[in-house]
């Protein structure tokens, strides 16, 4: 029997060929997924050990529920004295205030030293810190010289005792390199640049006060020891914790981070396998109608069931183990070469390709797993097949009745619709029901798409019925004459599309919500931001106040602010700047409000919290817990400001946050209108020492926006598209067993006089047919679940609804070509097909 | 007979395959095959009665000798021109799978006409129609129809283009006597109607005394000929045949 199976499939090694490659590319998107966040995870990793080498003892403060800028917890800040406290314990090698925050360095091209979106990171220099280590020059001793990593002084095109100038904590300034390190491990991408402890100090821990000791041990003295010994001379609420704790949390920490990439780009490659599933039914189902006579021949001479049902799931497990197996090698490569684009967008991934046990185990089991269970109801089929079946000339079973799948169908898409829309419709969208209504249209439209085929196809074909009229109708003929295959090879086409339209829709919304809100709200001429971690210093709002024809600044900062039920987003604004720059509807209360201390809160905030003017909160502000927070006002949720949850007074942002965290996050300025170029140039003079701060107006202020929204965008249309080609792999494959089935007919119609020509054209269009049915179905499905989307998220701001009707055009027209380009190995195929000898084949 | 021949064979040979394996299906023919005639070709099982259909009707290209096709020689001709020979110049009639399945009995006959791009003679096909008797089974489906009809739909499309000449390979070998008797009397009715040419392959003397002229074929050869036939002329031809045994 063993011998039959790979008869089988040598016999058949084109559309198995195929289908492998199907099998192969989801699983090639599974592994090379697995592959890359292993190289990330080592990349951290080992940053993490080596960071966590000279600690031995951690003190910090307490932990607070608010964030900082970076996302990472606040902590109650500890008072600098603690150093002499702890270094007094016996035991203690060395104590190291952790100061630190951002430093940019200016390159030999005058701008800023960066690796795309990786931080840009400043410390204090330690003498005794072991994981630094001087390769060059000599260590920093005061203000205005630094230390800076070898990586980061490569980028930057400078050398060792070159002067160029830096913002450090948003402090512009001139520096010399005095030296040059190791750190002992990749930085992801991420620039170091070391100041002497002194400046560092001042800079970063103005107020006396740091987040966190790093304590080093004397030889023979384990960190647990030592870490007792010093909770005993810390003030209560310390944390003390030891070296393996700390790794152990950044391990963690950075974890979780990769964990989220890592489960974005599965879902991607699960959809990928998900398609290719229906190709492997699909070709199985026609191997298997195909060679009914033969198996039913194996069954005559006495194979039982089971053989049979063995024989050709034996063919499917030998086709998603080689699939698999060629898969895995080339997500290997995959991973490289994602490897190479993540690096240019800043983060350098050192971690090598690491093929884990578990990788190779997940991708092969998933790929043979799917492929099996895609298989067993064909095999079963199979396995059905009356040993009598050999002795019919018209051994194909027709294809049974789709009505009744049509109805199961459209009840399914019904309850999908009569799920979805009260999820969505409401004032709260409720996620739960909009993705079980969402499953079930889908897969009630799976269910009901062979009922569908007919009216459908019949409309694609009428242009090339009219156009090429009988070898058109011949086409279309062909594209129904077997309803579920055609359905089947549509369906895979259709969920990648549906996905990608009702991203575009999605997307499309969101920027022209965007730019509508923006066009309606800002009524600043300019706007200040700045890029990624770092903010832009107070000062130059101060300075920006006082140029030319400048009649409002409004300065927008991110207050950290945390309630007992989870963080929101805050910021502290002057609530008379603020409606100069931007239009805000107040909805109960006073902006005014702000300026008595209290808080306001946005409308969707309130919603969600039962918020009311007059309530009283109590939340941790900063580094300060237990505030409490009055709301004074309700304002309609505003995109140009960000949409935030809550607007703070600044007097509160003064107090809460530490001096080195203080800065802009946005600044809005508005004009008498009278030099707005000259302005333009004026400010842009004065955020050029802050290197990434950018000056636009609304317009591009609205595109830079959109361009965050449309990255994504194109990203998950890149991942898409794998689907998309593993589907147009479906349709060549089952044109390909098509055109094998039809042998006899092509050497009819080609005796009767059809043309290379007209049977190449015969061909194209039933592919095409194919391929247009599965993209309307998709975009069909994807218009659906795109507007319910922006209709759940109109109370979030996506309040303009867009569909981005070109990109629809576009995937249509594409998804037609697709069926073109699908067509040409089969159509090959059929016309190499010598007239007579398929005339004469059974 | 000669300027009479709307198709011939000249020093026909076809061998296939090489070395040991070598057959000689067809061994130098040469016949004319009369205008507004219809011929039977008859012989034994493996005597080249297929082959030579074949090489007639341009399906198969011989090894030696030519082809002419109402005065028009076939060899050298490309697939296109080939293509629109068999379009335009020639019908067939298979034994068996002679339609489209996805096709309606009507477009099944007017299918050489539409792939041409052509227009279908109004006049011309519902005379062919109601000769063949199919008139109200026009909207069927080959699998809504007998294999009996079937064939009688294939005979219209052979005849609809107005074909110089018609090949039929033994188009009643799968049905019984009386559906073979329909379709023969129509072979018959469109030689005497309308002048068609047709050369027909069969295994059965009744069918042969339909012709207005027998070849028998053994071995690839050409051995005898029969004017004006009737089955039991034939049957008899045959019996001798089969007394004198096979030469090889
Ligand atoms: N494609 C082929 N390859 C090799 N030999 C062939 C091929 N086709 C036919 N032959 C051989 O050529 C000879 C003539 O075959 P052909 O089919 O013409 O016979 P036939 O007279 O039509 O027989 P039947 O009455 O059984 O249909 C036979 O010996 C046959 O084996
Ligand atoms: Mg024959």
């Amino acid at each position: 029997m063993f011998k039959i199976t790979v008869k089988g499939i040598f016999t058949h090694r084109l559309r198995f060929a195929l289908t492998a490659l199907a099998v192969c590319l989801g699983v090639t998107l599974v592994a090379g997924t697995l592959v890359l966040s292993g190289s990330i995870t080592r990349t951290f990793d080992a940053i993490v050990e080596q960071t966590a080498a000279g600690t031995d003892v951690q003190v910090r403060g307490a932990q607070l529920e608010t964030t900082a800028v970076d996302g990472s917890k606040q902590r109650e800040p500890l008072p600098l004295s603690l150093e002499k406290k702890i270094e007094a314990v016996d035991g203690v090698a060395r104590v190291a205030p952790d100061m630190s925050g951002t430093a940019i360095l200016v390159n030999k091209d005058g701008t800023a030293t960066r690796n795309g979106g990786a931080p840009n990171l400043g410390f204090g220099y330690d003498p005794d810190d072991p994981t630094i280590r001087i390769t060059s020059g000599r260590a920093p001793e005061k203000k205005g010289e630094v230390l800076v990593d070898e990586s980061t002084l490569e980028l930057a095109g400078l050398a060792v005792g070159d002067t160029t100038k830096a913002l450090i904590q948003n402090d512009p300034q001139n520096v010399t390199i005095t030296g040059v390190f190791t750190f002992g491990s990749s930085l992801a991408g991420a620039t170091l640049v070391l100041l002497d402890e002194q400046t560092a100090e001042a800079t970063w821990a103005p107020d006396g006060e740091v987040p966190s000791f790093t304590i080093g041990a004397d030889d023979g003295v384990s960190q647990e020891t030592l870490r007792d010994r010093i909770a005993q001379v810390v003030p209560a609420g310390t944390e003390v914790v030891t070296g393996d704790v700390v790794y152990q949390e950044q391990k963690d920490s950075f974890g979780t981070a990769i964990g989220f990439i890592t489960t974005f780009l599965l879902v991607f490659a699960l959809i990928a396998v998900f398609v290719g599933a229906f190709i492997i039914a699909n070709t199985f189902s026609m191997l298997v109608a195909q060679r009914t006579r033969e198996l039913a021949l194996l069954r005559a001479v006495g194979a039982s069931r089971g053989q049979v049902l063995r024989v050709v799931l034996g063919e499917a497990a030998i086709l998603g183990l080689t699939g698999s197996v060629v898969g895995l090698g080339l997500g290997i490569l995959l991973a490289a070469g994602l490897q190479a684009v993540v690096k240019q967008s800043g983060l350098e991934i050192t971690g090598g390709l690491p093929v884990t046990v578990s990788t190779v185990v997940v991708s092969l089991l998933i790929g043979l797993v799917v492929t099996m269970l895609s298989a067993i109801f064909p095999a079963l089929r199979a396995s059905r097949v009356a040993p009598i079946a050999a002795l019919r000339d018209d051994a194909q079973t027709p294809p049974g009745g789709v009505l009744r799948r049509g109805i199961i169908g459209l009840v399914l898409v019904l309850a999908g619709f009569a799920t979805i829309l009260p999820g969505s419709l409401g004032d709260k969208p409720q996620w739960a029901l909009v993705g079980v209504g969402a499953a079930l249209l889908l897969i009630g439209l799976l269910v009901a798409a062979p009922w569908l085929t007919r009216p459908v196809v019949r409309l694609i074909g009428i242009p090339y019925t009219a156009l090429y009229g009988t070898v058109g109708r011949l086409a279309r003929e062909n594209a129904l004459r077997n309803p579920r295959r055609t359905a089947t090879t549509a369906s895979a086409l259709m969920i990648g599309l549906a996905l990608m339209s009702s991203v575009g829709v999605f997307a499309s919304s969101a920027n022209a919500s965007v730019s509508d809100i923006v066009d309606s709200e800002l009524t600043a001429d300019y706007v200040l931001s700045s890029g990624g971690f770092t903010m832009i210093p107070t000062t130059v709002a101060d300075e920006v106040t006082t140029m030319q024809g400048v009649t409002s600044v409004a300065t927008i900062r991110s207050a950290p602010v945390q309630l007992a039920d989870g963080s929101v987003f805050a910021i502290a604004a002057d609530p008379r700047a603020m409606t100069e720059n931007v239009k805000l509807d107040v909805v109960a209360g006073s902006l005014d409000s702000i300026d008595a201390g209290d808080v306001v809160v946005s409308r969707t905030a309130a919603d969600d919290r039962g918020w009311k003017v007059g309530d009283t909160l109590t939340a941790e502000v900063g580094t300060r817990k237990n505030q409490s927070l009055t709301v004074g006002g309700i304002i309609d949720d505003s995109q140009a400001l960000n949409n935030p949850n809550m607007i703070v007074p600044l007097d509160l942002y003064a107090k809460t946050v530490p001096a080195a965290q203080q800065g802009d996050f946005l600044l809005y300025v508005k004009s008498d209108g009278t030099n707005t170029a000259a302005l333009r140039s004026q400010l842009e003079d004065v955020v050029k020492p802050f290197l990434v701060v950018s000056v636009q107006d609304g317009d591009e202020f609205a595109d830079a926006q959109a361009a965050q929204i449309n990255s994504l965008l194109y990203l998950i249309y890149a991942l898409l598209a794998l689907s998309v080609l593993i589907a147009v792999l479906g349709i060549i494959n089952t044109l390909a067993l098509s055109v094998f089935e039809r042998t006899r007919e092509i050497g009819l119609l080609r005796a009767v006089g059809m043309s290379r020509r007209q049977l190449r054209r015969m061909i194209s269009a039933e592919s095409v047919s194919t391929a247009v049915f599965g993209a309307v179905l998709g975009m069909a499905l994807g218009l659906v679940l795109g507007l319910v989307l922006q209709r759940a998220l109109v109370s979030q701001g996506l309040e303009t609804l867009s569909i981005p009707w070109l990109t629809l055009a576009i995937v249509l027209v594409s998804s037609a070509l697709a069926g073109m380009v699908a067509a040409i190995i089969p159509a090959w195929r059929a016309v190499r097909l010598d007239v007579l000898k398929a005339i004469t084949a059974d | 007979m000669g300027a009479e021949a709307i198709a011939r064979a000249i020093d026909l040979e076809k061998v296939y395959g090489q070395g040991e394996a070598q057959v000689k299906a067809l061994r130098g023919v040469s016949v004319d095959f009369g205008r507004g005639e219809m011929t039977a070709i008859m012989g034994p099982s493996g005597s080249g009665k297929s082959t030579l259909m074949h090489c007639m009707a341009a399906l198969d290209r011989p090894t030696g000798g030519d082809v002419e096709i109402d005065g028009v020689p076939v060899r050298g001709l490309k697939d296109k021109a080939l293509t629109q020979l068999r379009r335009d110049r020639l019908g067939f009639i298979f034994q068996s799978f002679n339609l489209v399945p996805t096709l309606t009995a009507r477009e099944n006959i007017t299918l050489p006409v539409d792939i041409a791009g052509r227009k279908v003679d109004q006049e011309w096909f519902d005379r062919v129609v109601d000769t063949v008797g199919l008139r109200d089974r026009l909207s069927h489906r080959p699998t809504e129809l007998s294999g009996g009809q079937q064939q009688r739909v294939a005979c219209a499309r052979a005849l609809v283009s107005r074909p110089a000449i018609v090949f039929a390979d033994e188009p009643t070998g799968n049905l019984d006597s009386r559906a073979s008797a329909e379709i023969l009397s129509f072979l018959q009715n469109s030689v005497k109607e309308f002048g068609q040419s047709i050369v027909i392959v069969t295994h059965d003397p009744v069918a042969a005394g339909y012709a207005d002229r027998v070849l028998f074929l053994a071995d690839g050869e050409i051995v005898d000929e029969m004017v004006d036939p009737t089955a039991d002329k034939v049957l008899e031809r045959m019996r001798g045949f089969d007394a004198t045994g096979r030469r090889s």
